[in-house]
């Protein structure tokens, strides 16, 4: 636990996001956008990688198993294209943008954890193709998504 | 001033597992549209063997020709966790609830439903404990007393826990329960000398537990069960 603050404070420090009072920050980072699910997207030009944020993994607990959709499969901004397991929980995980999958991070068969210890980088779940770029208009900034995720965390 | 939080809850008797998928889809799609406030099933199963997501029918010790000869049902499920066996006497809740009003993800829910379960256990001087890591579900001792297995879609849940009243343990020989092998199932019954109720007061006193731990302010009783039971509707 202490591990995993200093690591947020440093990533924090880092990018310039201030670390929230509370004890564990999960971190944002500056340069992805993110649906109010908890999904990240990296956009590249007409490609996309997404994957679940710190958030969503902290409050999911430790992922045993990730479905992964078929390359060429279809996903649909805010719909649901595959799912998580953690705690016995099975989590829908929606796209946070609309295109065709052309790679799945295979590593995450044989190491569900990744999505755990490195959400944004080793725990990527897809790639797409866009299908209509101008989609991610309707995501959140990383300074939108902080408040949002302290937003929510504040109902309980 | 938040409004106040209201769980509807729908006491069935023993319904069948498929019957009871048709009504849970539809109970999750009217809470998904905002058609009706958190809701939670109340209920027992005949003898059914159910698996999850990940299929780990090899935890399954029986051909599958031999399930009707033990007059049992197998049903495969998108729930998360592994072979379970539901039947008689066995306490199933199925809260249909909407996670993302109270912040909460996976694994906050998760825990409330074992803590809802330990709370009920200790009515009966039962001490049980949340399990250790990668076995999820409520403890006593080494022995397992309550079994969890969940959904979330969109932000709200279904399927749910499952208690061990005084079902017929014996059903249990049949898997390896949730994966774990050595490891055994008790109930309830097992567990105290404490003089037991009729199931329909244990039935309440469990939903009570659930719903205090979820911080209800109020429960609703819904009285007619086949308004919920017609699925035709």
């Amino acid at each position: 636990m202490a591990l995993r603050l200093l690591w947020a404070s440093r990533v924090a420090s880092h990018l310039r996001i201030s670390v929230a009072q509370r004890g564990f920050a999960s971190a944002v980072l500056k340069d992805l956008k993110y649906a109010d699910s908890h999904e990240w997207v990296k956009i590249e030009g007409n490609k996309a990688t997404f994957g679940i944020t710190d958030h969503a993994q902290d409050h999911l607990g430790d992922v045993v198993y990730v479905e992964l959709p078929e390359l060429g499969h279809s996903v649909s901004q805010g719909k649901s294209f595959g799912a998580v397991e953690s705690v016995k929980a099975t989590s829908d995980i929606n796209s946070p943008v609309s295109g065709t999958v052309v790679e799945v991070n295979k590593e995450l068969t044989e190491s569900p954890g990744l999505v755990n210890s490195s959400p944004y980088e080793q725990g990527w779940i897809v790639k797409v193709e866009l299908s209509d770029a101008g989609e991610a208009e309707k995501l959140m900034d990383s300074d939108k998504y902080s408040k949002f995720c302290e937003e929510e965390d504040a109902k309980h | 001033m938040r409004s106040p939080r209201i769980l509807e809850v729908w006491r069935l008797g023993t319904v069948n597992y498929l019957k009871f998928l048709k009504i849970q889809d539809k109970l999750v799609s009217e809470r998904k549209a905002h058609q009706i406030p958190d809701t939670l099933l109340s209920l027992e199963h005949p003898p059914t063997y159910t698996l999850g997501k990940r299929r780990t029918d090899h935890n399954l010790l029986i051909p599958q020709s031999q399930l009707t000869k033990i007059g049992a049902e197998l049903h495969y499920t998108q729930r998360g966790g592994d072979i379970t066996f539901h039947g008689p006497h066995q306490a199933i809740l199925y809260p249909i609830i909407s996670l993302r009003s109270i912040g909460f993800g996976a694994r906050n829910y998760v825990e409330t439903l074992e803590r809802s379960m330990i709370e009920f256990a200790s009515m009966y001087g039962v001490k049980a404990r949340p399990g250790n890591k990668c076995e999820t579900g409520v403890w006593v001792g080494d022995r397992k007393i309550g079994a969890i297995g969940v959904r979330i879609s969109s932000g709200i849940t279904c399927h749910g826990l499952a208690f061990n009243i005084d079902p017929d343990l014996n059903y249990f020989e049949h898997i390896v329960p949730c994966g774990i092998a050595d490891k055994e199932v008790t109930s309830l019954r097992r567990e105290t000398d404490a003089l037991l109720p009729s199931e329909e007061v244990i039935h309440k006193q469990l939903i009570t537990c659930l719903a205090k731990a979820f911080s209800y302010d109020d429960v609703l009783w819904k009285e007619d069960p086949s308004v919920i039971l017609d699925t035709q509707r």
